[in-house]
């Protein structure tokens, strides 16, 4: 009975151990934070034409963990990074009909389930992707509402590319999640314009 | 005499399962990135989520604990797979409350609701949350009558039967580890690798429950050929059986047997087998004491017997010195009686018994302190008269054997025997290491 006690005492101390130590903010993820804070500052700087080159550093910075979104399905939808995008748009601005294609970021809004942040990419004022950088994930349920939201407004033939705006139907049973999608998507149009 | 089997596979297994669940909760360390736990919604889930890995694991362990594979029955030994089974139940029973309770204030702090509406969220909305609500009620129950105090006012056949249970408690608690574990629900190595730990638990309890035991009985096919009476209320049961010179077993070591006769196959008890290995037959010898022992009396030759095992680490081999003392009460002489035969020359043997009619194979040891020079004192009444009394106090021991811190002790009898010879023990010096039990206490 000694040990079971023992055993019992670990376990509330070793919990309480591993807890209070991740509250802890390490020395690396200062790191991390600075630039995902500042990040809302620069966004002015961004210029329409310069937005795709800065738009990557300050996503990867916003989202320590890969992006869900980014990740899931890389083939189905186009990269959200220039790596893919800069052959089509270099091909498409040899034909002087067609606009350019650039990539704007929205910024990140917390919500009570983690962080939303949206990307959309235009040609010339027409919508024609929406990829969601970040959105939450920290339990299954969450995880399962973001992938929900996610799957209704976001890509090629999603609702942000059909209606071309922010003014979407809020997803059933994802109330939080729908509403920090829309604002921070209506914050990049508003930055593209 | 058998070669020594030290301590070394109880420490292995010891640094495994140790292992096992640091790596259990490894992979929430890796998933939580530094000073992320900045609300208190967000820390009490994760110690919800820390627990519920701690949880997960530690009833695997505990399954694995009571897969009787035959490498644990050798290496632990069932007595004290017995009591780490009841420390770790302890912790595992705390360990699912907390879980469960952190989880539940965790996800309402963090949706905003009430606890009890919570409660009603995680049922509905959440997939597999109706199994394991029950999985948790299940384990919290049997939990709860495992407490000693509980258990002994409960028919052993309910306690039995809820302890059966745990297996429909591993299956029900399985699927919502998996579609709501933070750390589980995404396809990935984590995930793998905990449903392979399930596999292998499964695997060993298949093994060691269902493919050793049959193999076993295929090969040896025991039989009753005789039972004996030893006293008025003691019989030795004589088995035979094919290729018994094969058998893995030593002097102090028990199998579960199963009796296959109409009233008593659905029963299997742990009895110590009362002679050393030998080609022609086996013996068990028992102490009357309640219905099932009673029919074991009228046993017809040529019954079959299902017998699983051998276990236990009461045995010669497991000494740590080069002598040893015995100290036996009543019917618990069977299995040292069995021990004497392969321990070295030199061996003291203390054996209290209520009445000389008590005296079990009382011809056996005699031969035996001649034929491998054992000393043997009888010591005749209850423990708390005075001559038992001084036989079995510090003083008295060492005026016996004076030697006796630099010898392995070997302990087997009632638990008042026990907890007395223990303290005595203690008192005298001998190191808590050299001290062997063989006893089923809970």
């Amino acid at each position: 009975m000694r040990r079971a006690l023992l055993a019992i005492t670990g376990l509330a101390a070793s919990t309480t151990a591993l807890v209070v130590l991740k509250s802890a903010p390490g020395a690396s993820q200062v790191a991390q934070d600075l630039p995902a804070e500042a990040q809302p500052a620069v966004p002015g700087g961004a210029a329409p034409a310069g937005a795709e080159t800065s738009a990557a550093p300050s996503a990867s910075a916003a989202a320590p963990k890969p992006s869900r979104s980014a990740a899931r399905a890389p083939a189905t939808r186009p990269s959200p990074t220039s790596g893919a995008r800069t052959p089509s748009a270099r091909k498409t601005s040899s034909k002087p009909a067609q606009p350019t294609t650039r990539t704007v970021t929205g910024p990140v809004v917390e919500n009570e389930y983690g962080n939303v942040q949206v990307q959309i990419t235009l040609s010339g004022s027409r919508i024609v992707d929406a990829v969601a950088l970040e959105l939450p994930e920290d339990t299954a349920q969450s995880d399962q509402r973001s992938r929900q939201v996610d799957d209704t407004y976001s890509g090629t033939s999603g609702l942000v590319v059909e209606l071309q705006g922010a003014d979407l139907d809020t997803v059933s049973g994802a109330t939080a999640t729908s509403t920090a999608y829309r604002q921070s998507l209506q914050a990049a149009l508003d930055r593209a314009s | 005499m058998p070669p020594r089997r030290g301590p070394g596979g109880r420490r292995l297994l010891v640094a495994l399962l140790a292992l096992g669940l640091l790596a259990s909760v490894l992979p929430w360390w890796l998933d939580t990135p530094a000073g992320s736990l900045k609300t208190t919604a967000a820390t009490v889930t994760a110690a919800g989520r820390i627990t519920g890995l701690v949880a997960g694991y530690l009833l695997l362990v505990q399954v694995l604990m009571m897969s009787r594979l035959p490498v644990l029955e050798r290496w632990i030994g069932g007595e004290q797979l017995a009591r780490w089974h009841r420390d770790v139940g302890a912790t595992l029973l705390v360990a699912v409350l907390a879980h469960a309770a952190l989880i539940l204030v965790g996800y309402a702090d963090l949706e905003g609701n009430p606890v009890l509406t919570e409660a009603g969220v995680l049922l509905r909305d959440y997939e597999d949350m109706v199994s394991a609500f029950a999985a948790a009620g299940l384990l919290v129950l049997i939990g709860f009558t495992s407490v000693r105090a509980i258990r002994r006012v409960l028919p052993y056949e309910l306690w039995h039967f809820l302890h059966l249970a745990s297996y429909l408690a591993l299956l029900l608690g399985f699927g919502h580890q998996f579609s709501n574990g933070a750390q589980l629900f995404r396809p990935g190595p984590v995930r793998t690798l905990w449903i392979a730990m399930y596999v292998l638990v499964v695997a060993a309890l298949l093994w060691g429950r269902v493919v050793a035991p049959l193999a076993f009985n295929l090969r040896h096919r025991l039989r009753v050929a005789d039972v004996v009476a030893e006293s008025p209320d003691t019989i030795s049961i004589y088995l035979t059986g094919e290729r018994l010179g094969e058998l893995d077993l030593l002097g102090g070591q028990f199998f579960r047997w199963r009796f296959l006769t109409r009233g008593c196959w659905w029963q299997s008890h742990p009895f110590s087998v009362s002679a050393a290995a030998n080609d022609r037959w086996l013996r068990l010898t028992v102490k009357v004491v309640g219905a099932h022992t009673r029919d074991l009396r009228d046993l017809d030759p040529g019954t079959r017997v299902w017998a699983e095992g051998p276990s236990g680490t009461f045995t010669a081999a497991h000494r740590v010195r080069d002598r040893a003392l015995l100290i036996a009460g009543g019917s618990g002489i069977t299995p040292i009686r069995a021990m004497l035969e392969e321990l070295p020359p030199g061996s003291a043997l203390i054996y209290r018994a209520r009445t000389p009619a008590d005296v079990l194979l009382h011809r056996e040891l005699d031969w035996l302190a001649q034929a491998r020079d054992v000393r043997i004192w009888y010591v005749i009444g209850s423990r708390h008269d005075p001559g038992p009394r001084e036989v079995l106090s510090p003083d008295g021991l060492r005026r016996l054997v004076p030697d006796l811190a630099g010898r392995d002790v070997y302990l087997c009898g009632p638990p008042g025997l026990v907890a007395q010879s223990l303290a005595a023990l203690r008192r005298a010096g001998v190191p808590r290491r050299q001290v062997h039990l063989a006893t089923f206490e809970l």
